[in-house]
């Protein structure tokens, strides 16, 4: 039921002006300041008054802080992420849905459970793993008593180690886990007509075609909104950059914006350059939400026919 | 240019059975479709009709017997080496691609070339007239147009069987009478052995060379639709076929005439022993004097009436009479059954007493 009074209305209005106002705030500031050169800045505080110095700030910026190559990284480690989670959410749902496997509720159910179980968790013994993926096989041997054997055999006593600590990969990869993807997957393709694999069996084409020929091109909005939505969810990952990233040339563009902010103590930030920063690592986001707006509307209503 | 003229093959089914754990869908059975016939499987929901298709089709694993299409085993072979092609509800197009591309996507995963497949793909829109719409999306198409494509689909492959799950199910009545006409005269071109599964006896009578009645996985009866209607072979054909259904009262023979629980006469015949007297509402006559009807309901339905009537002993019977005769008295109705018409069953087994 939609109400349709002039007095309901307004106060809507009102409140939503007022949100407006207090989101808004910030980004102006943040823009605002971006463009006062530091000496302005000094004599007047935060301010109101639009300067001329946003390209003297951004370049500030390229020159004097990683900013540039983090953001790159940020790029690299969000695309990764986004990727990889699109993949794996369409191949578990695609098995959840077109197969008969048993216990099928049962791993979607379990596929689920990840989103309860966020890294903030589970980051101790993540960070142990990350600093040595091989010590699942180690602890295997043991148990298994194959470390014994080997070392009786070769004289050494086995204990492999690989950190994918300050890589790409160990940034991306324990955050790959998640089931909201396989979910809206699995919701889209229980909308289409049940009967579009059997077509495709009776007209010769295999799992692996009906997967690729039908079911790809038909979840083209989907595979956008979700990557969309992981992308940004990437970029904006904070802890665990922080702990898995230990140079600078590593870090996520988040983590080094963050890093900007304390100058010398007594001195006066550089908040215009610090602001011009944080412009920079928002830009890519906007413009992909920009872009790809359409999409996720659509890939998100589920009602397409 | 290539002519999209099928060939056909008969469908012999041996002992076919199929069970989902240890539930029995469809115990043994073994029919025979023939050659270029059009076969219409017909059931309520859950008989297995659609599983026993999908057998056919290869799309559901047999659990017993054999399927031979042409004389060749075929239970075990994959969907696209059966020679079977099939329609499906609601058609299932794939919407993101043309109506061309739909029709040639089987050729295209058998690797026909370029040249060849949009030949047939021509071809067979042609034979369905569709070959204006070539470029369309399934999604700008009516939905007879849909229907066609669907059609196009499956005898682009030249096929030997052509299978049809329920798909005029999901469409109007006036559309649904206009897609029957399309598909008579479509399978009296192609000649293709047909099997068409529907729970719609309209569809089943209108369409059928032959309609197989399943009940609970078993052929009830397997004959023409005129056998089926006039002869029912059981008391659940004779109330699935006709609308309103065929009355099936219980009755008492003497040795001259059938009579109700209350003893007064119903209908006159020479068997003895407890029968369920069946009689179509059509054959059932008003008229001076007969066993008497009180009349609980009527519905005017244009073209005739159906009455619902009490018999004397409280069984319930339906009539149906053309409009032209005058307005029925609501009680005191006096009717008579034609002879000829009446059909007995046995009231253990229900099947018909020949």
């Amino acid at each position: 039921m939609i109400e349709k009074t002039k007095g309901v209305d307004r106060a809507a209005n009102i409140v939503l002006a007022t949100g407006m106002i207090f989101i808004l705030f910030p980004l102006v500031i943040t823009l605002v300041t971006a463009t006062q050169s530091y000496e302005d800045f000094v004599r007047n505080g935060f301010s109101f008054m639009p300067g001329t110095h946003f390209l003297d700030n951004i370049s500030i910026v390229i020159e004097t802080t990683h900013l540039p190559r983090q953001i790159l990284n940020s790029i690299i480690m969000a695309t990764m992420m986004a990727t990889i989670k699109c993949v794996i959410a369409f191949l578990t749902a695609y098995a959840i849905v077109y197969f008969r496997i048993r216990y099928g509720g049962i791993i979607f159910a379990m596929v689920l459970v990840t989103n309860l179980m966020p890294l903030e968790l589970r980051f101790i013994t993540t960070y142990q793993v990350a600093s040595n993926v091989m010590l699942p096989v180690n602890a295997f041997l043991e148990f298994t008593g194959i470390a014994r054997i080997i070392e009786l055999i070769s004289g050494h006593h086995p204990h492999y180690k690989l950190s994918i600590l300050n890589t790409y990969f160990g940034l991306a990869a324990p955050l790959l886990a998640n089931g909201t993807g396989t979910f809206l997957f699995r919701q889209y393709f229980r909308s289409l007509p049940a009967d579009l694999s059997k077509a495709a069996k009776m007209d010769g084409a295999g799992p692996i075609r009906f997967l690729w020929d039908i079911l790809m091109p038909l979840s083209k909005s989907n595979f956008a909104a979700l990557f969309l939505i992981m992308f940004l969810g990437g970029w904006t990952q904070y802890l665990w950059p922080l702990v898995a990233a230990s140079t600078p040339e590593m870090q996520t563009a988040v983590v080094g914006l963050a890093r900007l902010s304390p100058g010398i103590p007594g001195e006066v930030p550089q908040y215009p350059a610090i602001m011009a920063g944080a412009v920079m690592v928002s830009v890519i986001p906007l413009l992909m939400i920009a872009f790809m707006q359409r999409h996720i509307v659509r890939g998100l209503t589920l009602t397409e026919k | 240019m290539k002519q999209t003229v099928t060939t056909s093959a008969e469908i012999e089914l041996n002992n076919l059975s199929k069970r989902f754990d240890d539930l029995e869908v469809i115990p043994p059975m073994s029919a025979c479709l023939h050659d270029g016939e059009f076969t219409v499987i017909l059931g309520p929901s859950g008989c297995g009709k659609s599983t026993l298709l999908n057998m056919i089709a290869g799309l559901e694993v047999v659990s017993g017997g054999k399927i031979l299409i042409g004389g060749v085993e075929m239970q075990d072979m994959e969907p696209k080496d059966r020679g079977c092609a099939m329609v499906f509800q609601n058609y299932a197009l794939y919407p993101h691609m043309s109506v061309a591309e739909n029709i040639g996507y089987s050729l295209k995963v058998a690797k026909v070339n370029k040249a060849e497949r949009s030949e047939r793909v021509v071809a067979a829109a042609r034979f369905v007239s569709l070959e204006e719409y070539l470029d369309r999306r399934p999604g700008q198409l009516s939905g007879g147009q849909r229907q066609r494509v669907a059609i196009a689909r499956a005898i682009v492959r030249e096929p030997k069987v052509m299978l049809f799950d329920e798909p005029l199910s999901n469409l109007d009545a006036k559309l649904r009478h206009e897609m029957r006409m399309e598909l008579s005269s479509l399978h009296k071109r192609i000649k293709a052995t047909s099997v068409f599964v529907t729970h719609d006896q309209v569809e089943a009578m209108t369409l059928a060379d032959r309609i197989m009645v399943l009940n609970k996985g078993q052929i009830e009866q397997f004959d023409k639709p005129s056998v089926i209607y006039n002869h029912p072979a059981s008391t659940f054909v004779a109330n699935f076929i006709g609308s309103p259904a065929m009355n099936l009262i219980n009755v008492t023979g003497d040795g001259s005439h059938y009579r109700l629980g209350d003893g007064s006469i119903l209908a006159v015949g020479s068997k003895k022993g407890d029968f369920i007297l069946g009689i179509r509402p059509e054959h059932v006559a008003i008229q001076a004097d007969g066993p008497q009807a009180d009349v609980t309901y009527i519905e005017d339905l244009g073209s005739h009436f159906v009455m619902v009537a009490q018999l004397s002993d409280g069984q319930q019977i339906q009539i149906s009479r053309p409009h032209d005769e005058e307005t029925p008295a609501m009680s005191d109705l006096k009717i008579r059954l034609s002879d000829s018409r009446i059909r007995l069953f046995d009231p253990e087994t229900q099947k018909a007493i020949s």
